[in-house]
């Protein structure tokens, strides 16, 4: 496992801001982290790096302990966050030399090797006060890749970028994957930029994590089918009758009820002599798997208080 | 291991122009003063002082005893100025810049970070220390002569006459002396630039303990508990022109010295070691 949770908690004063969180990325994923702003991804981010001490639970990075062997667990992991800082007042290589000196000594060609791949060759020696956002962004992706990491995390990369430089960003990250064959985790609200990148997710609400699963299973999220008959109000009543379905909606979706399989009511109404023509299971958009998630744990969260 | 973390806060720290606002302040500040000495009546006073006590006065108003002069008013009140401002920086505006949260995606653990970063300060106060005396003299020698050297500090009841070269050795060693006022002034600034602060208020914090603790050591009720006033450790230097120097006095203060600069740091580092860092 490249990232594991175990039970964290993180208050800050009265808030809770994480609240036993588990989490397993496996090496090899782009791993997405949802949620809304104040979720606790970004304390998420923070522990996995050591920079915010957990309440609770264990961190672990590449097979070791963030807090009990942080030079192990970060050494061959990279992060990039919403606002790169850099100082602005020497070079885009200076700025490389002084951050990889606190990972280990990096050789000159090292730098030159980065420095080419994220498309910075002849402005490295400017100072970052000139660079425009894109460049500034690239340069945080060089010191990202500088210690050579096996695991690359993300917090908000394309926050302030414009569309150029968000497609830019996607094809970046998707090289990264290719090329270096890197782990990553990206935390993001652009939601259609999670669905196009990203093989699992996990999505955070109020500290607590409401889902992890793979894009499919987010997408079949909710047990809804679409299912296509002469007669759907008989269908949907005899099926209830069975105690196969538990809602249904616009004539065309049905909601099972496990554990009934599409086979199951497939057969059932045929014996009832309902002819069916299709069943399949009703893929969302991560937008509307999203916004359901959330619609479903607000209200749960209004039913407690 | 500590090389390459340490030539980077090196880099960073001589990078910016704030750094320099100190050696720009004490070079204007040197040639002020050495003008006011020139174009008034100053020198004839301490002409004056030294005539009465038997010596020839005109032949010690050289650059030396100019330089020590103005080395004094400097030491009391620039230099822990320039010295809070830069320590406050450290921490505080990597925190406040959000350079701090980069560099701590690294494997470095903070103790070893905050190392660096106070020995990169060692350094700076060093160099301001000798920027100081350096740009002293070089501006005294301008408009007055090279020669012997007098100093005269009641608050010490040092009244010193010293020929041109041991007058010279003593302004050298003085400086030495000097740094260890400079680095405590820094690691105090630097011990609340680890807190939550601005780093503004880090200075701010800083020059108030320092004034506070020269208030104190100068209200004559206090004077018993000498000993634990900071400031009272920190003009070491000034022993130095003594006609023969007191070493005991010296080592015990320097021995506090460095008692309140281990204090400074571990409590600095503790806190840091502690909080959270976030965006």
């Amino acid at each position: 496992m490249m990232i594991e949770l175990g039970g964290v908690c993180k208050r800050f004063g009265r808030r809770q801001a994480v609240d036993g969180l588990d989490l397993s990325v496996p090496a090899g994923e782009i791993f997405g982290l949802l949620g809304h702003n104040g979720a606790g991804k970004s304390t998420a981010i923070g522990m996995m790096l050591g920079q915010v001490w957990p309440d609770a639970g264990q961190v672990r990075l590449l097979g070791h302990d963030v807090f009990s062997d942080r030079y192990r667990a970060l050494e061959k992991v990279g992060a990039i966050f919403e606002t790169p800082a850099f100082y602005d007042y020497l070079s885009g290589w200076r700025n490389l030399e002084i951050l990889s000196s606190f990972s280990a000594p990096t050789p000159r060609q090292r730098i030159y090797e980065v420095i080419e791949w994220v498309g910075l060759k002849g402005r490295e020696h400017h100072l970052v006060r000139t660079y425009s956002h894109g460049m500034r962004t690239r340069l945080a992706l060089a010191q990202a890749l500088l210690p050579n990491p096996s695991l690359l995390i993300l917090d908000e990369p394309g926050d302030g970028l414009d569309p150029e430089g968000i497609h830019e960003m996607r094809h970046t990250i998707l090289r990264l994957r290719r090329e270096l064959g890197l782990t990553l985790l990206l935390s993001s609200h652009l939601l259609s930029e999670v669905e196009q990148l990203c093989t699992r997710i996990a999505v955070l609400h109020q500290g607590r994590k409401v889902f992890e699963g793979s894009l499919k299973e987010a997408r079949e999220h909710g047990g809804w089918w679409r299912l296509r008959t002469p007669d759907f109000n008989r269908a949907v009543a005899v099926l209830r009758e069975a105690g196969f379905i538990h809602d249904a909606r616009d004539g065309e979706a049905v909601r099972l009820a496990p554990p009934a399989t599409s086979d199951q009511v497939v057969r059932h109404l045929v014996n009832a002599g309902i002819a069916v023509c299709e069943i399949a299971p009703e893929e969302r958009s991560l937008e509307n798997f999203y916004l359901a998630l959330m619609h479903r744990e607000r209200a749960a969260g209004a039913k407690a208080d | 291991m500590l090389y390459h973390p340490f030539r980077s806060e090196l880099w960073k720290l001589f990078g910016k122009k704030r750094t320099y606002i100190g050696f720009a302040m004490f070079l204007l500040a040197q040639n002020a003063i050495s003008l006011g000495f020139k174009f008034t009546t100053a020198t004839a006073q301490i002409e004056r002082v030294l005539n009465q006590n038997g010596y020839l006065g005109e032949t010690f108003i050289t650059a030396p005893t100019i330089a020590v002069i103005m080395m004094v008013m400097i030491a009391i009140f620039l230099l822990p100025l320039y010295s809070a401002l830069v320590g406050g920086d450290f921490v505080a505006k990597e925190s406040e810049d959000g350079t701090l949260r980069m560099i701590l995606c690294r494997p470095i653990s903070r103790w070893r970070l905050l190392t660096v970063k106070w020995l990169a300060g060692c350094v700076f106060s060093a160099l301001l220390v000798l920027a100081l005396g350096g740009l002293g003299l070089l501006s005294a020698r301008l408009w007055f002569p090279w020669g012997g050297l007098f100093v005269f500090a009641p608050e010490q009841s040092i009244f010193s006459v010293f020929n041109t070269q041991d007058g010279f050795a003593r302004y050298l060693l003085a400086q030495v002396f000097l740094i260890p006022e400079a680095v405590t002034i820094m690691t105090l600034a630097f011990m609340f630039s680890c807190f939550n602060i601005k780093p503004a208020a880090a200075t701010i914090l800083a020059m108030s303990v320092v004034l506070i603790s020269f208030i104190l050591q100068h209200i004559p009720y206090f004077r018993d508990y000498h000993n634990w006033i900071l400031t009272y450790h920190l003009n070491i230097w000034v022993y130095i022109f003594e006609e023969t120097i007191p070493w005991w006095r010296i080592g015990q203060s320097l021995s506090l010295l460095v008692g309140f600069n281990a204090t400074f740091f571990m409590i600095g580092a503790t806190v840091f070691h502690l909080r959270d860092i976030k965006s």
